[in-house]
């Protein structure tokens, strides 16, 4: 018997997940040894500190993941994970959400008087498993960390336990996500059965003997896989669940998730049929993207368009932005062969194949905009948080548009903050978001998905209006005369300003992180 | 040979068909041809000859289930160990790391349940 | 010996089965079930594929996905009792505060 060969170098991949794992068990053991006991003294000690500590391992697992940026591509411990840019990207995506949502969550939890370290442990437990995600290049390895994540993501969704609106979202959260998790493994089980094995890169070359021999079940297990997925980034038709978790869960765990979640399960859809759909009919793959796209996008935009409650409106318009990845997504698997005059309208790029240039383009514009989705969307929950008030979150007008009315009188800065966030979301120049949304469009457009593009322009543009009716409560509705003043929250406005400057600075300079994003398109093996 | 790959569980449903008829018969002849003379005391639940306390559908504290899903939690990791116990000469010291570094993570749960107070029963 | 689609039609029945409970079971505790179920199905279908290729792969895999169902189960009977303690009911049809 062989014993693995298994170096130090192997570990670097994983480095950004230790890290937090590390931070993790720090907070767990700063919490029970270190925080005095309410008989003992008093709490608030040393737990003031634990979002401090909690950042300094986020910022230390970002450091890590850039510094992965630019080693050089490779797969590791036996091939069952893979160090790539695209993954240190991913991870770094992943620790700017983390970031920005621990400090939301210190000014939430301190405004609650909720504050304890497990709070902040499970955050980075499951920022881990977002992180692992990413260099995943083996299907149960895989379903093992979107497991790790989602675990966390559930105890988190339910920390508030006090009111059965966090309850109640734990629970939809936890059914669902149990359930997609079982859908996405047995689409594994079948694949192995099909393959004999689950690791990416040696199930890619068995793919077309596969296909040939058992053609059914090559097709059940990744349409199973895809089902799974889609379930976790919540495409339509699977999407059903967003809403109402997002609405019911603390707030800042609704931005994590948003961010982290999404951005995490984006990745791996990447990575596994990048690798898988070589040998299968592209063809096929591009018109199945392009219509979870378009029903996305679509769907997403006109749910969104009536809600009054704007953290229900932010969980819509995450499954529209869902769309938009996913339409990064679908260019990728545009190849020759595309029938011309046929649903997807081929160009002659199209049917010419997508070049490996193109493809690295559309990986990185769905990278980008997933930092992008990432910065907006965590600021614009950080304000929503910040502006919610506990005794009215039973009767769910805590989130009202009316909460938001005259905002510009009572907090200015405030409300610049979340004008920008809105208007970055609705891809508004010289945002983050548009900038995001032009890479989209632009690698939809050279794969030959035009029509595609022109519909998630028409869709985004709808978008504006609800992003834009926000902005407009902020700046012309009168601010409710017996409004309280909501409290400020150092902590929460250190995160609007850190988001408010990314958006601008990433929307008007997008050069600062052209030499990160220009090498974060190369996946391993593509 | 026997080409029916069924064959050799054949005696097993047959028991299995047996035994079901028989529980059924049996129950069937009690009830048909026993005597019933219930009093107080024979309607009463037996519970290990004691009398009797509480309703048999009352709720459980919730430490119960405290113990019950660390149990749960504990045991199955216990699952890892034979494998590397089955190979163990064959993995020799870098397997016995490994082990090691499952093995600690584990101590390290339970240092924090424990500290955390999860095990005190009466608190 | 057992031919292996045995234990595959067994295992595809029992995903379904659990697929069905998770849409039309009332009660939370079998809706939790029949997720685990599905588990299961998707570990036999492991087994089976293992057994058919003499391979060790498959096992393996089940022994991960048994840790991660215990796991799984933890966190969902802690939400099960959070729900339970905030309304007194673990039906479905209760947990319904959200507009839709």
């Amino acid at each position: 018997m062989t014993l693995p060969d298994v170096t130090f170098a192997d570990f670097h991949p994983i480095l950004p997940a230790l890290i937090l794992m590390l931070g993790g068990a720090v907070l767990l053991f700063a919490e029970v040894f270190l925080t005095p006991s309410a008989h003992h003294g008093p709490a608030h000690v040393s737990r003031a500190h634990q979002p401090i500590i909690a950042l300094v391992f986020t910022a230390a697992a970002a450091l890590v993941s850039g510094w992965l940026m630019f080693q050089p591509a490779r797969a590791v411990f036996l091939g069952f994970a893979v160090l790539d840019p695209f993954s240190a990207f991913l991870s770094l995506t992943v620790c700017v959400g983390l970031g920005l949502s621990v400090l939301i969550a210190a000014g939430f939890l301190r405004h609650r008087k909720a504050e304890r370290g497990e709070f902040y442990a499970l955050m980075l437990f499951g920022a881990a498993g977002m992180s692992l995600l990413g260099v995943s290049n083996e299907l149960v390895v895989l379903f093992i960390n979107i497991e790790v994540l989602s675990v966390s993501t559930y105890a988190l969704a339910a920390y508030l336990r006090r009111g059965p609106r966090p309850a109640e979202a734990a629970f939809k959260y936890f059914i669902l996500g149990a359930f997609s998790s079982a859908v996405l493994l047995y689409g594994i089980s079948l694949l192995y059965g099909a393959t004999g094995t689950t690791q990416l890169s040696a199930m890619a070359p068995q793919m077309s003997a596969a296909l040939a021999k058992t053609q059914g079940l090559v097709y059940l297990g990744l349409g199973l896989l895809l089902g799974g997925l889609a379930f976790k980034v919540a495409a339509v038709p699977f999407h059903m669940w967003t809403p109402d978790v997002y609405e019911g869960a603390p707030t800042p765990v609704t931005a994590l998730m948003s961010a982290g979640v999404k951005a995490a399960a984006f990745a791996a859809l990447v990575r596994v049929f990048l690798a898988l759909g070589h040998n299968l009919d592209s063809h096929l793959l591009a018109t199945l993207f392009a219509f979870l796209a378009l029903a996305t996008m679509v769907i997403g935009n006109l749910l969104a368009i009536p809600q009054r409650n704007v953290k229900r409106m932010l969980a819509y318009s995450s499954i529209a932005h869902a769309g938009y990845v996913l339409l990064g997504v679908a260019s990728l698997f545009v190849s020759g062969g595309a029938p011309t005059g046929g649903v997807l309208g081929a160009t002659p790029l199209a049917t010419g194949g997508l070049t490996a240039a193109l493809r690295q383009d559309a990986v990185r514009g769905i990278l980008f905009y997933l930092l992008a989705y990432t910065v907006s969307a965590v600021g614009a929950f950080g304000v929503v948080s910040a502006l919610e008030r506990r005794e009215e979150e039973d009767r769910g007008t805590a989130w009202d548009l009316d909460r938001f009315a005259g905002l510009v009188h009572r907090r200015p800065w405030w409300a610049v903050a979340m004008t920008a966030f809105m208007l970055s979301l609705g891809g508004i120049p010289p945002l983050v978001g548009f900038m995001g949304k032009l890479l989209i469009f632009k690698s939809a457009v050279d794969a030959g998905l035009v029509w595609l593009a022109v519909v998630g322009i028409l869709a985004s543009a709808a978008g504006a209006y609800y992003y834009l009716r926000v902005v407009v409560y902020m700046f012309m509705r009168p601010a409710p005369e017996t409004g309280v003043l909501p409290e400020r929250h150092g902590w929460t406005e250190a995160a609007l300003l850190l988001s408010t400057a990314a958006v601008v600075v990433l929307g008007i300079a997008p050069g600062l992180i052209s030499s990160w994003l220009s090498q974060a398109g190369k996946l391993f093996g593509q | 040979m026997n080409p029916d790959p069924l064959a050799p569980y054949l005696p097993m449903a047959v028991l299995l068909l047996l035994g079901g008829v028989l529980a059924v018969v049996i129950s069937f002849l009690a009830s048909f041809l026993g005597p019933k003379k219930p009093t107080l005391q024979k309607a009463t639940t037996f519970e290990a000859g004691s009398e009797s306390s509480g309703h048999a559908r009352q709720r459980f504290a919730v430490k119960f289930y405290v113990v019950a899903l660390l149990f749960i939690v504990f045991d199955v990791e216990a699952v890892f160990l034979y494998p590397w116990a089955v190979k163990f000469r064959d993995l020799g010291w870098f397997g016995y790391g490994e082990m090691a570094v499952f093995a600690a993570t584990l101590v390290v749960g339970l240092a924090y349940v424990w500290k955390k107070g999860a095990l005190d029963w009466e608190t | 010996m057992v031919p292996i689609t045995h234990y595959l039609v067994l295992a595809a029945v029992l995903f379904m089965i659990g697929m069905f409970g998770v849409m039309v079971r009332r009660n939370a505790l079998v809706v939790f079930m029949c997720v685990e179920l599905m588990l299961n199905a998707a570990n036999l279908t492991f087994l089976a594929f293992a057994r058919q290729r003499g391979d060790d792969l498959g096992h393996v895999n089940a022994f991960f996905v048994i840790a991660v169902a215990a796991a799984e189960a933890a966190i969902g009977l802690a939400v099960v009792i959070a729900i339970f303690r905030s309304r007194g009911s673990v039906q479905i049809q209760d947990i319904r505060t959200m507009k839709h």
